[in-house]
């Protein structure tokens, strides 16, 4: 339901295991073989970064929150789950997922403007005509059927933020992480919760080293292995027994006796976090140009433009 | 470069591509025959239909007009609140809350099929005062209210706003079953992105209208659907609505308007809100208007509603209508009064009336409105034209049908 993840339409129709996922992309490949043979595409995650990057500038131009953003790509990710991106034009769905990802969030925009925002962004891949985007609109919500109430996980952060005492510096980089995992299957995958504790996890591992995130990628192994040590822990601690140490360090300790406690599943959160340092990793070998030119290819060639 | 080739057609094509424009994978009149039109609104046109497969059931075929009807169709953009009823509609499944089949999206045209409910309360309360005023037996109306009122809690506890609860909104089943339908100005309501009313200025047909909001209110919270769920209460008592006043047209400007009449209407009833028992009055906005309100007794009286309550259930039972509303008792007075509380925060959630003694006390609840009623009442069913059975074509701008526009009440009635 609206406001419970447990009855959703998220939680019932929208969460995969990675295998369904993959199942349902090999379908969609094969089902146009030819198509895919003949437009070679960057990986799915460097896709997604490349997507991002749209939905952000987009994003920026209309001066959009961030949630609106966040549910966006959601849309785009559900819409591709279930539509070969070969035929259709990527900009346009982008363009349309923000339209109507606005619309759901209470902070609309009128039709005409994302066109010629879009326009100008995308001047040589996106139609002036606000009518395509109108029926961009109906095939993206006719592929989601009409599901387009998301959770995502700023609400879980924000609630738990207090339980374990994070630093406004913390939470910004936990928040930030959220961010970054919408360029992943992760929302596909496993709940907003789970992806919360996730990024506090993560934030909290990671902010002794006080560069932050960008610079992870040389050192991702470490932490994974830091923030695998702290989960496993997690199953030996009893609580009670924290020792006095560094404050993040107590905290993870805290984090971890408070997931012993719990009945979430730990080896969910292993995977989550696994999956967004290897994201991080990969991130490094993201080729915007390669991505750009490979997806205006097949746009113009197919005339997916007009 | 490759050179520029296409795929060739292919029938079970769809999707956005250079010849292939969106195509529905299911069509409206392959899945459902359509046997009658409803009713017509600014929303668009309802239909009674019924499944082509062996769907089980009879359906209301919900089709949102296209921005321009009648000229050249062009997709223009949903609508805002049809993305929200889309949407709600979607997530939401509860007994008390109108069921939604499926959405088809098709030519243009949303259509959302949702289950069919055979009555309204605006009929059923219509159809008690014909040929003459004859009340609504206790045991209807309070089945009526306790279902609506769990529909309510249940849209209330998923941060869902109703925002426009009347009679007409809400739908009873033959089984009686209570439905509450129309959620195209329903919203969530936590952490808007935007302050709730920056979207849409005016909401709730003036009638059920809460006085917060009359005062110039933005701060929406679930109290203002439980005080339209309180004037439905008393409407299902008096058979005509407690507060009926004449809406103020927005000026030249677009400001909205002082709701003077409206708030009159409720002030002769309810006495004049005083700040000593609503704290944040002084804080509205429309304030100093109160001031200017004539009062027919002493500012200070108070409230007149109990007399109205009892003058109410009683005024039948000389006809020597047995079912008169006369057992309701002293309970049903504090139900009422809880609802129609003016201080938004006092006034009772849909929790909270769920464990009002009202629905303890006498006899017992039943989920069948209906129940005990046997033969002697038997409601007429809906209105079905057949003068625009096709769902497919949309009749030319001005060409209005049969049936009631969803925002007035039957002519006769506006005349009493």
């Amino acid at each position: 339901m609206a406001a419970n993840y447990w009855e959703s339409t998220q939680r019932r129709n929208w969460q995969f295991t990675r295998e369904q996922l993959e199942d349902l992309r090999k379908k969609l490949e094969e089902e146009d073989q030819n198509l895919v043979q003949m437009y070679p595409l960057p990986a799915v995650r460097h896709l997604s970064i490349y997507f991002n990057q749209q939905v952000a500038r987009l994003g920026k131009r209309l001066g959009v929150r961030q949630q609106a953003m966040a549910t966006a790509q959601l849309y785009i990710r559900r819409f591709y789950s279930k539509v070969e991106i070969r035929r259709t034009n990527p900009y346009l769905v982008i363009a349309t997922a923000v339209y109507l990802a606005c619309k759901m969030e209470e902070c609309p925009h009128h039709i005409r403007l994302v066109v010629s925002e879009g326009r100008t962004l995308w001047p040589d891949f996106f139609s002036s005509d606000t009518s395509k985007l109108g029926e961009c609109e109906f095939f993206l919500i006719s592929e989601m059927s009409s599901q387009m109430i998301v959770h995502h996980p700023y609400r879980s952060l924000t609630a738990l933020q207090g339980i374990f005492s994070l630093t406004q510096e913390e939470s910004a980089l936990a928040w930030s992480i959220i961010n970054d995992h919408y360029m992943t299957d992760l929302p596909l995958l496993y709940a907003p919760h789970t992806i919360a504790i996730m990024s506090i996890l993560l934030a909290l591992v990671l902010r002794p080293n006080t560069t932050g995130i960008q610079s992870a990628g040389s050192s991702a192994g470490n932490i994974a292995s830091a923030a695998h040590a702290a989960l496993s822990s997690a199953g030996q601690t009893k609580t009670g027994n924290e020792k006095p140490g560094g404050g993040a360090r107590t905290k993870v300790q805290k984090l971890a006796n408070w997931l012993a406690e719990s009945n979430i599943d730990i080896e969910a959160i292993v995977d989550c976090t696994q999956e967004i340092v290897s994201f991080y990793e990969f991130q490094e070998q993201y080729n915007e140009k390669l991505a750009r030119e490979q997806i205006n290819r097949f746009v113009k060639a197919r005339g997916l433009d007009k | 470069m490759f050179p520029s080739r296409r795929p060739p057609f292919h029938p079970a094509d769809r999707g956005i591509g250079p010849n292939v424009g969106y195509q529905s994978k299911v069509r409206v009149i392959d899945r459902y025959k359509v046997i009658g039109f409803i009713s017509s609104g600014t929303y668009g046109r309802v239909y009674k239909a019924v499944g082509r497969h062996g769907q089980t059931g009879e359906f209301a075929i919900k089709k949102f007009k296209p921005d321009k009807e009648g000229e050249q169709i062009q997709y223009t953009g949903i609508s805002q609140s049809a993305v929200r009823e889309m949407a709600l509609c979607s997530e939401l499944s509860h007994t008390n809350v109108i069921k939604l089949i499926e959405i088809i999206l098709e030519d243009k045209c949303i259509f959302m099929v949702f289950e069919y409910a055979e009555h309204d309360l605006l009929q059923i309360i219509h159809h008690h005062t014909q040929p003459t005023r004859h009340p609504i037996p206790p045991s209807t109306v309070k089945s009526i209210m306790f279902q609506l009122l769990n529909g309510c809690q249940y849209l209330h506890a998923n941060w869902v706003l109703h925002r426009d609860l009347k009679p007409a909104n809400i739908m009873v089943t033959s089984g009686g079953e209570v439905k509450i339908g129309d959620l195209g100005l329903a919203r969530l309501f936590n952490k808007p992105l935007h302050s709730l009313f920056s979207g849409d200025k005016v909401v709730v047909t003036i009638w059920y209208r809460a006085p917060e909001l009359l005062l110039g209110s933005r701060h929406y919270t679930p109290a203002i659907d439980m005080w339209a769920v309180g004037c439905i209460f008393a409407e299902l008592l008096s058979l005509r609505p407690i507060f009926k006043g004449e809406e103020a047209k927005m000026d030249s400007k677009k400001t909205v308007p002082f709701q003077r009449n409206q708030m009159q209407k409720i002030v002769e009833i309810m006495g004049l809100p005083t700040k000593e028992k609503w704290a944040h009055l002084v804080n509205m906005p429309e304030y100093s208007q109160l001031s200017t309100l004539s009062t027919s007794t002493h500012p200070k009286s108070g409230s007149n509603l109990e007399k109205w309550y009892y003058s109410t259930i009683n005024s039948h039972s000389t006809t020597s209508v047995p079912s008169s509303n006369v057992s309701l008792g002293a309970e049903g007075y504090r139900l009422l009064s809880g609802l129609l509380e003016y201080d938004p925060e006092k006034r009772l959630t849909a929790q909270q009336a769920l464990q009002h003694p009202f629905f303890s006390t006498g006899d017992k609840v039943s989920s069948n409105c209906f129940e005990g009623l046997g033969g002697k009442m038997e409601y007429p069913h809906r209105r079905v034209s057949q003068d625009d059975n096709d769902i497919r074509t949309s009749s030319l701008p001005g060409t209005k049908r049969s049936g009631l526009p969803d925002d007035s009440r039957p002519v006769k009635r506006l005349k009493e």
